[in-house]
């Protein structure tokens, strides 16, 4: 029973496919870009652009897809929730079925599919960057991104660095609960009975030695990076050098085209 | 109390781009009250191993058995487990959260629904056991204790659930020589006092010569060999492909082996310091020491 095997988001799976070799940059902006293009979406042939287009970008990424679905695991509760509530708030054209009060409608079927289908190619493509960028990667894309920021006194570099330690230790501190909890199970615990506030309680093992351990990392930490130094982001200069290649090019036509498609097909 | 295991095997993360076996086909009988050592490098599927044992884990295929009891891949309650194997993990001190010791060594006894005088009583039994002052400890906070301190409650925190086996996976890590001496002794004690049956898992070839009935060796999620002490340390060239050491005191028998005529041989079944060093010295001083 490995607690929290199931936890995709973030994971970062090696791979030398033409997604994972995109600068971090391009793959930032261009989920940022999809991100709005989601919205321009109103009818079955631009939504279909756009699940296609998801579909062949997961599919040159070489990303397994059953592991890929599972990153829609923590908002599956909100897409069911947003195709129910659309089902049935939803009025216009005709009706498919009615009980009572109850109706589904036309228009309520479309949007409970357009919605639901907005939100998860929302969260396949943000996976998709999580997926085949290093966090380092996307936390240097990131500063790059935002560096212009700088001239009006944003610490952009102190942001970064503290996403970077951030995701660096997610993958740490789950290990580190996984432990504890084994260890706090070994010891009898029972962490699935009882009502909420006996729940809430069963969780004061588990939590205070992982706030113990946390803390105390980020004391090694910091005495680590002190000890090799570090001094802030000022004159630091950078081993890898991000450069744009030819396959960023491609991507920023890839993006041009959905725009095109999307603005030619939309209602 | 006898736990056996038939063909377990174990993969982590199975279906992800991760997936990575950590044991395979692992066949073993560990018999009530033998004091057994695993030894293997880092990644051997030691820890792996042991999470079976108290039900933490669930085999991906194979089963084991203690009592009339049994865990397949299907299994889904093992409570009865964790009741009587009880496991200290490497590092215990980190699992360390309430505010007196006492309440910390009880959180083991007060899950299993003991009353909780009993569970003090238990608390305060197991603190004396590894080697504490109850009176002048309990009322402390366990974070304010010192590293080798803290290990100790942490211990107790498992053996005042009274199991029938324990399972101890490197209790020595980090503590300086004398932490653990006192710490392996302790354990040895309660051991043969309470009947207990021990399983060990170390590094080190020394703490598992000292104590061992038995021992199993594991490299890459499998058990490379499995015997008594003197029969795994004869294969001295094994070890060493598996990058194990012998214990000092068997290569000391080695080499004075080999200065030895053949009647004076010196076994290897006295592996252990003082048996070696009493044979040393009547061989010395019996008249014709030829050393």
């Amino acid at each position: 029973m490995n607690v929290l095997q199931n936890f995709a988001i973030g994971q970062y799976v090696p791979g030398r496919s033409f997604v994972h070799l995109l600068d971090p940059r391009s793959k930032l902006l261009f989920v940022l870009a999809f991100a709005i293009l989601v919205f321009l979406a109103n009818n079955w042939q631009t939504y279909t652009v756009l699940v296609v287009f998801t579909l062949s970008a997961v599919a040159v990424a070489r990303i397994s897809p059953g592991y890929l679905v599972r990153s829609l695991k923590p908002v599956w509760f909100l897409i069911l929730l947003t195709i129910i509530l659309h089902l049935l708030s939803t009025k216009g054209g005709a009706v498919y079925f009615s009980w009572g009060w109850l109706t589904i409608e036309e228009q309520g079927v479309k949007q409970a599919v357009f919605i639901s289908l907005r939100l998860t190619l929302l969260v396949l493509i943000s996976s998709l960057l999580t997926l085949t960028t290093s966090p380092l990667d996307l936390t240097d894309g990131m500063e790059r991104l935002l560096s212009p920021l700088k001239k009006i006194k944003v610490p952009v570099h102190e942001i970064s660095l503290m996403l970077s330690i951030a995701l660096r230790f997610i993958p740490t501190l789950l290990e580190e609960t996984d432990k504890i909890i084994k260890a706090q199970m070994a010891r009898g615990a029972d962490l699935d009975s009882g009502n909420l506030l006996k729940r809430a309680k069963n969780l004061v093992p588990i939590t205070v030695p992982l706030f113990i351990s946390a803390f105390r990392r980020a004391e090694e930490l910091a005495w680590a990076m002190e000890a090799r130094g570090y001094r802030g982001g000022s004159g630091r200069t950078r081993l890898r050098q991000l450069r744009f290649s030819w396959r960023d090019a491609v991507a920023a036509l890839m993006i041009l085209l959905i725009l095109g498609l999307l603005g030619w097909w939309r209602a | 109390m006898q736990i056996t295991l038939e063909n377990v095997s174990h993969i982590y993360g199975k279906g992800t781009p991760f997936e990575k076996t950590a044991l395979t086909n692992v066949s073993l009988t560990i018999p009530a009250g033998a004091y057994v050592g695993i030894i293997g490098q880092t990644g051997s599927g030691k820890s792996t191993l042991i999470q079976h044992l108290n039900g933490l884990l669930k085999p991906t295929s194979g089963r084991l058995r203690m009592g009339e009891w049994e865990i397949t891949p299907e299994t889904k309650r093992t409570s009865e487990w964790r009741k009587r194997v009880g496991l200290v993990f490497q590092y215990p001190e980190h699992q360390l959260f309430e505010e007196t010791v006492a309440k910390d060594v009880a959180y083991g006894p007060l899950n299993f629904d003991l009353p909780e005088e009993l569970a003090m009583q238990r608390a305060k039994e197991a603190l004396e056991i590894v080697g504490l002052d109850y009176e002048a400890i309990k009322d402390r906070s366990p974070f304010q204790l010192s590293g080798g301190q803290m290990r100790r409650v942490a211990i107790a925190g498992v053996l005042a659930m009274q199991p029938r086996v324990l399972v101890l996976d490197e209790p020595t890590a980090g503590l300086d020589p004398a932490g653990r001496k006192s710490i392996l002794e302790g354990i040895y004690q309660i051991h043969r006092e309470q009947k207990l049956t021990t399983i060990l898992v170390t590094h080190s070839m020394e703490e598992v010569a000292r104590y061992a009935d038995l021992i199993v060796v594991m490299a890459n999620g499998q058990v490379v060999m499995q015997g008594r002490p003197e029969e795994v340390f004869a294969q001295e060239e094994k070890l060493r492909q598996l990058s194990l050491d012998v214990p000092e005191t068997i290569s000391l028998i080695k080499e004075l082996n080999e200065q030895l005529p053949g009647e004076r041989q010196i076994p290897f079944g006295l592996f252990r310091e003082e048996e070696l060093v009493q044979h040393l010295l009547t061989m010395l001083a019996s008249k014709g020491a030829g050393l």
